[in-house]
């Protein structure tokens, strides 16, 4: 497909081409919309403060984002609501939800620090944690950011807004999450972006399968939230393309009225809130990997936690690398699991990176294996949150852990099927009885992952959470046009 | 070992219709524990459901689903043995139902009779295990998983050969596991030879017609293609209310499987009639031979699926027992097997834009998943004999029992060994 035009990048907010890599500092901004007029206010100064795409270095950027109870108290029609995709819509911490995401117990969003955005559950909602909108601010350094948010926090109480909570993230030393591990390897690239430039060619994924009111893997136009073209009478929105553009238009009575296109350029996000518990993770290790005289070993335990996590702590992964953290591997990207690890003896088949995505491994040959999985990658945008332990073998009480966001065009067949086809099935790849070491559901007592090895395998016992849910929210992250429409209500 | 599978369908007193539902719900809702039908006595049964439905034109229907091990003879015996009291309660509330009490069994069980609906077409995941064997095999791979274990702890593994020496020690030593060297066939060989055979003689039939059967197919070719451009095209649905409701009963904790069950129009006339009839003929031709190793089209996740044409062929109904989650299913039917699933539902209403039978329908996904969600009914009791294992486990413990004892060279006992 050809580049998107810059007329399109103009359109779509930074955050969808970039992670801002090159600057260390984020706050997100938890918001509550108390009065809609003086929001939709603070939304049309806002727009033009939203970071682009158009790939300029900038030293701070800003991105915005609503939930569905957002666009609502914006003051968005129930008609076009109505059009946004189901698990939008219902939000994040519903019964369902809950079973196939593993937010149960302890995970269970009755527990969460914020979100739980209830909109189609009996259940009352607790305005206290509902949220409204997300504000992404990022920043080159500690000052630049403060600036930032103190100004955003400033303008929060006269433009009819809440500040519900303030995730402030701190600066992280490196790329490496809390366990230790490099963490935002393995990414699609998104056809017709600058992102397709490094990319092998097994990792570039359709503009539909990110952006709304683009083609899909499918080849069909991704699902996109459309309104009544009389409902935006300034023209601000794109009208619908034709849903097929491959069909040709079919004979019919009355031609049915017009649509905007409010999703285009659009992407969903989600974000996740999960706790990282370092010393237990470190523990556990320890323990599971006393030598026969019940001695530490150090190796062993680098080993094990490699093994759960499927590539090593400076990025190498295992299925290239299965005895040594490779330097030279560290961004590698470029490999399959089906022709040179098929039983899973270098790189576990229950990994975090084997199960979150599996590649070219399961199904009946190697290119629609691929072709399959691919049609479930997310991109992924989080970053780790608090500071690093000092001693990781002690838990100091101090909350840290992952501000996991991704963006995706379909939640229900990205992000909810990663979290319930792999990442918490107990039968995945063939296994029996066990989910993602790291951030799958455990509910069964007995909690085991299996090391695949030649002749025999080696099983450990007893894993316990080291990663708990503490907040989360499905948000959609607008076009510039479709904030300006929503300012415009 | 013979499998059956067959529902029993029946028409629901329309007065009555709340009364089943409620009672139908309280069983759904601790499906082991029910005080109706008790199912955990029911041991040849692999998957059962219930599922109340109410269509404008049709009435209300129960279709009660069954998919057991032998024949119907004896599992209805077993059947009233062990819930005789509560199907007399479910069937009360049913049309032209003649006992009187639950003891009437002749009555009760000739009504049973006089209901069943054979599918046209089915197809099992594991064929020739029964319930109890699936049960055990999985009981005894957990057996020797925990004693495989104790090989790793006490640092001693040597090679594969070695290690199944152990484990044959192990099942010799321990009389809990004695069963297990007696292992029975899957099939017995006139199980195995008479669906080859009738697809061999439907295969030389085929030709010695085919100076009839040619000309035939030139006619209903261009039939169909004239009926597919000019249909209608099919609505766009709304369907997410409808899900609301479907997922409450899915994914349900410490379940691997979930159930489908989809009542859908055949479109009107006698062509489209009679073509789904002839694509579910050949497909249950397939499914007895080609696709009884565990895969159907490539799918390795269906434990029990079945297609039935109800009310004189004006609706089809499809069950199915699967693996994982719903999505992945539909998934797996859009990349493997759209050809087939397009042959058999673009006969019926509302399926997307086909060409040539085959050609592009369930291939748009996101409307076939429309479709198909709008096609479902809620599945008000559901119950599996064993929630925690899959088409592909089954087969795997099934193996590791069949292989056990038998001689098996280097590369064989690595493989062996793998299973684990």
């Amino acid at each position: 497909m050809a580049e998107l035009k810059a007329e399109d990048m103009q359109d779509i907010q930074g955050f969808v081409i970039s992670g801002y890599a090159h600057l260390p500092c984020v706050s997100y901004l938890l918001l509550g919309i108390s009065d809609p007029p003086s929001a939709r206010g603070w939304l049309a100064r806002l727009v033009n403060e939203v970071t682009t795409s158009e790939g300029k270095e900038l030293i701070s950027c800003l991105n915005v984002a609503l939930t569905h109870r957002g666009l609502r108290r914006m003051g968005l029609d129930e008609e076009t609501l109505d059009t946004f995709s189901r698990p939008f819509v219902e939000g994040m911490a519903t019964q369902h939800r809950s079973r196939i995401l593993g937010d149960g117990t302890e995970n269970g969003p009755t527990n969460w620090d914020w979100g739980g955005n209830l909109t189609s559950e009996p259940a009352k909602p607790d305005e206290t944690k509902a949220v409204d909108i997300l504000l992404l601010l990022f920043g080159r350094d500690e000052t630049t950011l403060d600036k930032l948010v103190n100004e955003h926090r400033a303008r929060l109480a006269q433009c009819g807004l809440t500040l519900v909570l303030p995730l402030g993230a701190g600066r992280q030393p490196d790329i490496h999450e809390h366990f230790g591990f490099a963490d935002g390897m393995g990414q699609p690239a998104i056809e017709g972006t600058i992102q397709t430039r490094d990319a092998a060619p097994r990792n570039v994924i359709k503009t539909g399968e990110i952006l709304l009111g683009y083609v899909n893997d499918y080849g069909k136009l991704a699902d996109s939230p459309t309104l009544r073209a009389d409902l935006d009478p300034q023209d601000v929105l794109h009208d619908q393309p034709p849903v097929d553009p491959t069909e040709q238009a079919r004979p019919s009575g009355a031609s049915p009225p017009v649509m905007r296109d409010l999703g285009r350029n659009g992407t969903y996000l989600v974000f996740r809130q999960l706790a990282q518990h370092v010393a237990k993770f470190c523990h556990y290790l320890d323990e599971a990997t006393r030598t026969l005289d019940e001695e530490l070993d150090s190796t062993a335990s680098d080993r094990l936690a490699a093994k759960f996590v499927g590539r090593w702590q400076n990025g190498a992964p295992l299925v290239l690398s299965p005895d040594t953290d490779d330097p030279a591997l560290s961004k590698e990207d470029d490999f399959g699991y089906r022709d040179s690890d098929a039983h899973g003896f270098k790189c576990p088949i229950g990994s975090h990176v084997r199960r979150s995505n599996p590649r070219d491994s399961i199904g009946p040959d190697a290119a629609k294996a691929l072709a399959t999985a691919n049609r479930h990658r997310i991109l992924r945008r989080g970053r780790s949150y608090g500071v690093r332990p000092e001693d990781r073998r002690v838990d100091d009480g101090v909350p840290r852990g992952l501000h996991f966001l991704c963006l995706n065009a379909d939640i229900e067949r990205q992000f909810e099927f990663v979290q319930q086809t792999w990442i918490n099935n107990p039968v995945f790849g063939g296994l029996d009885g066990e989910v993602d070491p790291l951030v799958g559901n455990l509910t069964k007592g007995d909690e085991i992952f299996t090391v695949q090895a030649d002749p025999l395998r080696t099983r450990v016992h007893n894993l316990e959470r080291f990663v708990t849910v503490k907040g989360g929210a499905y948000f959609f992250l607008p076009s510039l046009r479709a904030l300006r429409y929503l300012a415009s209500l | 070992m013979k499998q059956t599978i067959l529902t029993f369908i029946t028409q629901v007193n329309p007065d009555r219709v709340s009364e089943l539902r409620t009672l139908l719900d309280v069983m759904g809702s601790n499906v082991e524990q029910n005080p109706y039908i008790p199912y955990l006595d029911l041991k040849l049964l692999h998957f059962s459901s219930l599922v109340l439905t109410d269509d404008d034109v049709y009435g209300a229907y129960l279709v009660f689903e069954n998919n057991f091990d032998g024949e119907l003879d004896q599992y209805l015996d077993d059947l009233y043995a062990h819930a005789a009291e509560g199907l007399h309660l479910i069937y009360s509330c049913c049309l032209d139902y003649p006992a009187g009490s639950a003891t009437e069994k002749t009555q009760l069980l000739s009504y049973l009779r006089a209901h069943i609906v054979h599918p046209n077409a089915y197809h099992i995941g594991n064929v020739g295990r029964s319930a109890v064997r699936t049960q055990q095999e999985d009981a005894l791979r957990d057996g020797f998983e925990d004693f495989l274990d104790e090989v790793v702890a006490q640092g001693d593994v040597g090679p594969a050969s070695s290690i199944r020496k152990k484990v044959q020690t192990l099942v010799r030593s321990q009389p809990a596991f004695a069963w297990a060297a007696n292992v029975e066939p899957r099939q017995t060989p006139l199980e195995y030879a008479v669906p080859r055979l009738k697809f061999a003689i439907a295969a030389v039939m085929a030709l010695l017609l085919s100076p009839i059967l040619i000309p035939l197919a030139i006619v209903w070719i261009v039939m169909l293609r004239w009926t597919e451009t000019h249909e209608p095209a099919p609505p766009e649905l709304d369907v997410k209310e409808h899900i609301k409701e479907l997922v409450k009963r899915e994914d349900r904790t410490h379940i691997v499987q979930n159930h489908m069950c989809s009542i859908t129009t055949v479109k009107p006339g006698l062509f489209r009639r009679a073509t789904l009839c002839g694509v579910l003929w050949l497909i249950n031709l397939l499914a007895r031979t080609f696709f009884d190793k565990g895969e159907l089209s490539g799918i390795p996740s269906i434990h029990f699926a079945h297609w039935s044409m109800i009310d004189n062929g004006r609706r089809l109904l499809f069950v199915s027992n699967f693996d994982g989650s719903w999505e992945n299913y539909l998934d797996d039917f859009i990349d493997k097997a759209a050809f087939g699933l397009t042959a058999v539902w673009t006969n019926t209403s509302g399926f997307p834009k086909t060409s040539w039978l085959v050609g592009e329908g369930a291939r748009d996904g996101s409307r076939f998943k429309a479709y198909a969600r709008a096609s479902m009914t809620y599945t008000n009791v559901w119950y599996s004999a064993y929630t925690q294992s899959t088409v592909q486990t089954i087969d795997n413990n099934s193996r590791i029992r069949e292989d056990l004892f038998r001689t098996l060279d280097v590369t064989a006992a690595r493989d062996w060994v793998r299973r684990f």
